[in-house]
């Protein structure tokens, strides 16, 4: 049941079919997304090209956290933290009421729905976002 | 500070004065204040917020700020004084209330908050666990009464809604150990706070994560 781990983070179809590899960025890319054409013109079905844009995230494991087989993935920019914590919670089977959290910088926690893209820019080096995430009881 | 992970109450005190430091530099809006008895202090915020999730920008006191931009970053909603105070049925203002403060107990940083209405109605248990974010609400719903609690502020002596401290301890290991194995110093307060802050809808700034490794 559960998808085969791609390169590319399960998203609802959107044609997001271009971050095949985790090479999609360019490396020292942390400007945010060329000027895209004014006007979309009405009637476009897809989004504007940036919010396609994917970027590169590279996970690691903290203290006795499972580690994930596939650790790059390219994410959406808007995705929120929220949704990459649903994401690795899925992919470690952990259950509902185990809590994990994610970190940028290693010491710090984002808050669930801050988007991706933003902490790439703001944290992002190499052409990638290092996050750490931690599985624990958090309260109680 | 020892290898286990307690916290000390004077690191408390001095990550708490790093904090606010940088909470100065971008006007989000924390201040420590001690009580007249006793050399015990904690930190302070107060923040306002429109209750369909707009944050309000009132003067003197704290904002949200999604991104890592310098302080001089104009905010998205300048409003005026008078929309503020103009709560009309459809939106209701709602006064934050935040603190940190050190328990001695758990040797960890606890916090303590309360939410009102202007007109001074308090926020209720049920009201706060309603306003508890969608990504902790499966698990405030399993263990409610061991998650948030209503107490008396060991300070003030009014009742104040709590995060209860006792696993602190058990999620900041990992992140501590972590960070020293890289020789990175990090402030236990900002890390403790950005972990617990959005349970309670108090979101840090992202600035913060890069002061906090920038104090080395």
């Amino acid at each position: 049941m559960a998808e085969q781990p791609e390169a590319v983070l399960p998203l609802p179809p959107s044609g997001a079919a271009d971050g095949e590899g985790p090479t999609d960025v360019s490396p020292g890319t942390a400007t945010p997304e060329p000027p895209s054409s004014a006007a979309v013109s009405p009637g476009t079905e897809e989004p504007a090209g940036d919010t396609k844009k994917k970027i590169d995230i590279l996970l690691k494991a903290v203290g006795d956290t499972p580690i994930m087989k596939t650790k790059k993935w390219a994410v959406e920019r808007t995705r929120t933290i929220q949704g990459l914590i649903d994401f690795i919670k899925k992919f470690l089977k952990l259950v509902a009421s185990e809590q994990l959290f994610i970190y940028v910088n290693q010491s710090f926690a984002p808050s669930p729905d801050q988007e991706v893209g933003t902490l790439y820019e703001c944290f992002g080096s190499d052409g990638k976002l290092v996050l750490h995430y931690c599985k624990s009881q958090a309260w109680g | 500070m020892e290898e286990d992970e307690f916290l000390g109450e004077k690191t408390f005190q001095h990550y708490c004065a790093e904090f606010i430091k940088h909470s100065q530099q971008i006007g989000d809006g924390w201040e420590w204040r001690t009580s007249k008895d006793c050399s015990d202090g904690y930190m302070c915020k107060i923040h306002f917020q429109i209750k369909n999730g707009t944050v309000v920008s009132y003067p003197g006191t704290s904002t949200h700020v999604q991104t890592c931009l310098p302080m001089e970053e104009a905010l998205e909603l300048p409003l005026d004084d008078s929309e503020v105070t103009e709560a009309t049925a459809a939106t209701e203002v709602i006064k934050y209330e935040y603190h940190v403060l050190y328990s001695c107990s758990y040797q960890v940083p606890v916090l303590y908050f309360r939410a009102s209405f202007l007109d001074g109605r308090p926020f209720s248990l049920k009201d706060i666990w309603e306003g508890v974010h969608e990504c902790y609400k499966t698990r405030l719903q399993q263990g409610p009464w061991d998650t948030i609690t209503q107490q008396e502020h060991p300070i003030l002596g009014q009742p104040f809604f709590v995060l209860h401290p006792c696993k602190t301890n058990e999620f900041m290991t990992p992140v501590l150990k972590n960070s020293r194995k890289i020789n990175r110093n990090v402030n236990y307060i900002t890390s403790w706070l950005s972990i617990v802050g959005p349970v309670v809808g108090l979101n840090l700034p992202l600035s913060y994560a890069r002061a906090a490794s920038q104090n080395e």
